[in-house]
């Protein structure tokens, strides 16, 4: 066998070896339920904040809780306790994706990442009202 | 209906611009038909002339529409949607240059003039490459014309016109003010909305033309390689298209790290690089094409790996396409934190960028029969694709992926030119070929995780299948394919470095020796006597860095990547004395490759070795959770000095300045204190005494042993004299950070960082919350009060105010008076001392019941600018609840903040520029041999 051969063989398995460790090895995004089925385990949750609760951060007290509510996929709310201190944008967000695990019976985060609105589709509001302005 | 006349309109320039891109689009489509016929068989001169002119008129075509948007731009015209919504009055002349990218539009406009700058000089250069290399650019330039067309077909949009007159945007049709004849000169539309703030800054203005170089670039070395193919010329194609190719690693790859600046001076992502979608679909064709550049450069040599030379020169122009689709098509949804949105366009999106990769891999076969074959086939597939349903057009992309994996395979088999002989295992030729394979395998992996919500859509139509395979096999990971929702995962970093790290390791170590082999052959003996004296010199040093820095065992693959980078700088340098000798037109690989070393090592050494110096220093902040010990915050009270790090710091002021609030935090040297014996001391709820005069350390375990003897029963002397241990106490003022947080109504107030740059390393700090707007008051100017449920005995601290609560009493019948109580009442006394420094007052907030209801008797106390309310008093366990306000006059600002160091990150910098002096002296180089051998 040629020594080219023998690197691709390497090269094929490793490939096929990462493609399915991408895929195991990944997160997969869970509701709510799930999560709280299994407390403990690490999930991935995306959902929306739930406007209806304040978000509430008190840097006084602890620097690295964030409390909010906030919708998952089945449009289910949950008190989540982020471990950080409140992410500017926050209350803009449009999607909020948490990583975390529920422990004694509350759902503690340890990262998110959110969706903002975009920088290319702002303001349609301000038009709508422009004839007001006149 | 009759027509409106709108006044003030630069209607003029919208039926130009329109006109101009329509005409370009037109004039890319014939110089494609041009130099295509110019190039078929022999060459036909004439057409060849056409297809120059065509592009010509192009060019011309596109240059005016640029000039025009920067005449709409300069001139404010807000009834151009583009310029309103990128556009304000406040941007200076830089920020207006920058505003043309801000968008999609201008991004693809940008793309298409580097395009054309490109494809000028090599028109210019009149090579006999010129007809079938230009076929190529043409057609690239027609679909990203036709980005620009926005014209509809039914519902169907084709393109998104740069030209679109804001009264005339679909989200804006029918609003009543486009009725409107003077709609301009309502007040909204004599401003733009402005670039979100947060890209106004001078990175904005040279970054994105800097990648946007980087990615048109990669058209050039891809063009040639399709035009090798296509003329049956599979090595000739190749020494045209090296400098091409070198240049593009260049500028694509200071264009990245750019990014990576700006990431790290202007934005709080905490770090240079984030292995954010963004940034990885930029590296990866990167990735590919340093290793194609360096086949490129082997094959000068020896005709070797023709095949893989071609993969990875058209597999770096694929994935620019790849990584425009990824970025523009809002696929990625959240997984980035770059937002993004569909922008109408991704069908046109998609279809360029499979029309590419079709052509890349249907080139590769050898018969022109298959490749026609195929080609029809895949036609047939886009016709499904575009008609069908999204099931349909679903299969059809993974009967396409599918098909084109066949053809790569097929063509690697059939290929041509193959070596004859083998290469030799002490050959430079068979190393950089093992390198570019290492290379191709980082760039998949990294391609692999970046993608995977791309995979998750593929999956979307397979749901049942999957579910079904499930049920039947009882496979866990046919659930998951069927949910089609895997995430990426939660530890980013550790998730590439898993398998970056080793990759790299293996790569760099390539990097240092391949150097000092020849093609074709080299003596064992000779090599391995090369080389040694750089391995020893690069363990010698690593002895060095392990000494300075900390690294625990579990980081072996770490340390093994530091090592290669060590190895890969004095190997490098090792030839550049010896070998070279100092003449420049050689130097070019070398000093690159030790830029690149340093580059990795600046890496490797800041991420891993930094340490953030700001953990809280103020009451305990892992109230609910041990396991998520965070500790990364400090607190800062307005006026108060704390230590952290070998600072102590002091939050001084905040005042506005422009769209920002500063906040002014002085650094001050720490003096380690001076403790005299007999001084006594407590440290975690123990007592010591000093045994003798010294100067603390900076911790306390360090000094404990040696310095400190432990008092087990402390008397009253001791507790009234200790104090708890400090390493220092603030010395001199050395300087002052401000980091600050933009204002930015659109996207949320955005933190940005301020860095104070030593030679060894960089002090990073940015706010995590700070008071940005004056806090809300109730009318007396009290702040929103807190209740809290307080025992006898308990204390709390409100502002500076120390409130203990003393006792509780009934209020007595006789007393009750005086207090302007009923008879009936039933009262109790809250009785609390407030305590401040020096100052100490009881009070008796009262506790009201009359007729079985709650009276509330909030209690006011200037002098101490508190107000008190008791709730309630719960007889049972004695609670209180006691609500307290604080008024605004006593309240201290205060912020909290991050601080990080990163040590040795100028190396990383070094390199970068290192890496780009040395590769422009490659490119140099190869320029000079191209043109030479032309000559010859």
């Amino acid at each position: 066998m040629k020594k080219t051969q023998i690197v691709l063989i390497i090269l094929i398995a490793v490939v096929v070896g990462t493609f399915i460790a991408t895929f195991t090895g990944a997160n997969t995004s869970v509701a709510f339920e799930e999560a709280f089925a299994n407390p403990g385990k690490e999930y991935k949750v995306s959902g929306t904040l739930n406007r209806d609760y304040p978000v509430t951060y008190d840097p006084q007290t602890n620097s690295e809780l964030t409390v909010f509510h906030m919708f998952d996929k089945e449009g289910n709310s949950q008190m989540v306790n982020l471990k950080k201190a409140k992410p500017t944008g926050l209350e803009q967000s449009e999607s909020i994706d948490l990583y975390g695990r529920v422990i004694d019976g509350e759902f503690v985060a340890t990262e998110m990442l959110m969706k903002c609105p975009s920088k290319y589709n702002k303001n349609k509001h301000n038009l709508e009202t422009a004839e007001v302005e006149n | 209906m009759e027509d409106i006349v709108y006044q003030g309109e630069w209607t003029w320039a919208a039926t130009l611009g329109r006109f101009l891109i329509a005409g370009g689009f037109a004039a890319a489509i014939a110089g494609f038909i041009g130099y295509l016929m110019g190039a078929l068989g022999k060459g036909n001169e004439s057409w060849k002339r056409f297809g120059r002119t065509a592009f010509i008129i192009h060019a011309v075509s596109f240059l005016l529409v640029i000039v025009l948007i920067y005449t709409l731009i300069f001139n404010h015209r807000y009834e151009f949607q583009y310029i309103w919504k990128h556009l304000n009055n406040q941007m200076g002349t830089p920020l207006q240059f920058s505003c043309f990218w801000g968008g999609q539009e201008g991004g693809f406009l940008l793309w298409m003039f580097w395009h054309i700058v490109l494809a000028l000089i090599f028109i210019r250069r009149r090579s006999t490459w010129e007809a079938p290399v230009m076929a190529i650019i043409a057609s690239v330039q027609a679909w990203l014309a036709c980005m620009l067309l926005g014209v509809y077909f039914g519902d169907y949009q084709f393109g998104i016109d740069p030209f679109l007159l804001i009264r005339e945007a679909p989200e804006n049709i029918g609003l009543p003010w486009t009725r409107n004849a003077e709609y301009l000169s309502l007040p909204l539309f004599a401003d733009g909305q402005g670039l979100n703030p947060l890209l106004q800054n001078y990175w904005m203005v040279i970054h994105p033309p800097t990648l946007f170089l980087g990615f048109a670039s990669t058209l050039m070395p891809f063009a040639f390689a399709i035009a090798g193919l296509w003329k049956k010329q599979y090595i000739e194609w190749m020494r045209p298209a090296t400098p091409w190719a070198f240049f593009g690693i260049m500028i694509l790859g200071t264009g990245i790290l750019m990014g990576g600046a700006w990431a790290y001076e202007a934005l709080s992502f905490g770090g240079f690089w984030a292995w954010d979608p963004v940034e990885n679909s930029s590296l990866v064709p990167w990735l590919l094409l340093v290793g194609g550049g360096h086949l490129l450069m082997v094959n000068r040599n020896k005709v070797t790996s023709v095949f893989s030379a071609l993969f990875l020169i058209i597999g770096s122009f694929i994935l620019i396409v790849y990584s425009t689709f990824l970025t523009k098509s809002g696929i990625l949804g959240d997984t980035s934190v770059h937002s993004f949105v569909d922008s109408g366009i991704l069908p046109q999106l998609l279809v360029y960028l499979l029309f590419f990769s079709g052509v890349g891999a249907v080139m590769m076969l050898k018969h022109i029969r298959w490749r026609w074959i195929i080609a029809a086939f895949w036609a047939v597939l886009l016709a499904i694709g575009i008609w069908g349903s999204s099931k349909a057009t679903m299969n059809v992309t993974i009967v396409f992926l599918a098909s084109l994996a066949a053809v790569l395979i097929i063509a690697y088999a059939k290929h041509i030119p193959r070596p004859k002989v083998e290469e030799d295992l002490w050959s430079r030729e068979f190393w950089i070929f093992i390198g570019s394979v290492i290379l191709l395998v980082a760039g998949i992996q990294i391609s692999f995780a970046t993608s995977i919500p791309v995979f998750n859509k593929l999956l979307e139509p397979y749901s049942e299948t999957f579910m079904g395979l499930h049920e039947s096999t009882g496979w866990a990971w046919f659930k998951s394919l069927a949910d089609h929702n895997f995430a990426p995962s939660t530890d980013i970093d550790a998730a590439y470095h898993v398998y970056q790290v080793p990759l790299a390791f293996l790569f760099i170590m390539l990097s240092g020796f391949t150097q000092w082999l020849k093609y074709k052959k080299t003596d064992p003996k000779k090599f391995l006597g090369q080389i040694v004296r750089s391995f020893v010199a690069a363990g010698a040093l690593l002895m060095l860095v392990l000494h300075f820095f900390d690294f625990s065992a579990g980081e072996f693959p770490r340390i093994a990547l530091v090592f290669a980078t060590l190895f890969a700088v004095t190997s490098n340098v090792d030839y550049l004395i010896s070998m070279v000798k100092g003449k420049w037109d050689k130097s070019g690989s070398a000093i690159a490759h030790i830029g690149f070393g340093l580059l990795i090592f600046g890496a490797v050494i800041s991420t891993s070795q930094k340490d953030i110096i700001s953990q809280n220093q103020m009451g305990d902040i892992t109230t609910l959770n041990n396991d998520f010990d965070n500790r990364e915050d400090i607190l800062l009270l307005q006026g108060d000095t704390l230590q952290m790090g070998d600072y102590f710091i002091s939050y001084k002021n905040r005042y506005d300045k422009g769209i920002h609030v500063m906040f002014e935090i002085d650094y001050f040297e720490m003096v380690p204190k001076q403790f005299k014996e007999g001084d006594v001391i407590f440290f975690s709820n123990m007592f010591f005494e000093a045994k003798e005069d010294h100067l603390a350390s900076r911790t306390f375990i360090r000094d404990m042993e040696s310095k400190w003897r432990t008092i087990p029963l402390p008397n009253e002397r001791h507790a009234r004299e200790a104090q708890r241990w400090v390493a220092g106490i603030p010395g001199e003022k050395l300087f002052t950070l401000e980091p600050r947080v933009q204002l930015n109504e659109q996207m949320g107030n955005a933190p940005e960082p301020d860095t104070k740059h030593f030679i060894h390393q960089d002090l990073y700090t940015h706010i995590k919350w700070g008071q940005i707007s004056p806090p809300e008051t109730d009318e007396e100017g009290f702040l929103g009060g807190r209740a809290h449920d307080l025992h006898v005995g308990d204390s709390l601290l409100v502002s500076n105010v120390l409130v203990t609560i003393d006792s509780l009493s009934a209020v007595p019948d006789s007393m009750k008076p005086a207090y302007s109580l009923l008879e009936k009442d039933i009262a109790l006394r809250v009785h609390c001392s407030l305590r401040e420094r020096n100052r100490v007052e009881a009070i008796d907030p009262l506790y009201i019941i009359r007729d079985s209801l709650i009276v509330p008797d909030a209690q006011t106390y200037d002098n101490w600018g508190l107000k008190f309310l008791v709730n309630s008093f719960n007889p049972v366990d004695q609670t209180i609840n006691l609500t307290i306000w604080e008024h605004e006059s006593i309240r201290r600002d205060f912020i909290v903040m991050q601080a990080v160091i990163f040590p040795q990150i100028n190396i990383l910098w070094l390199g970068c520029i290192i890496m780009i002096i040395g590769t422009t002296l490659a490119v140099r180089h190869r320029i000079k041999l191209s043109k030479r051998s032309k000559k010859a």
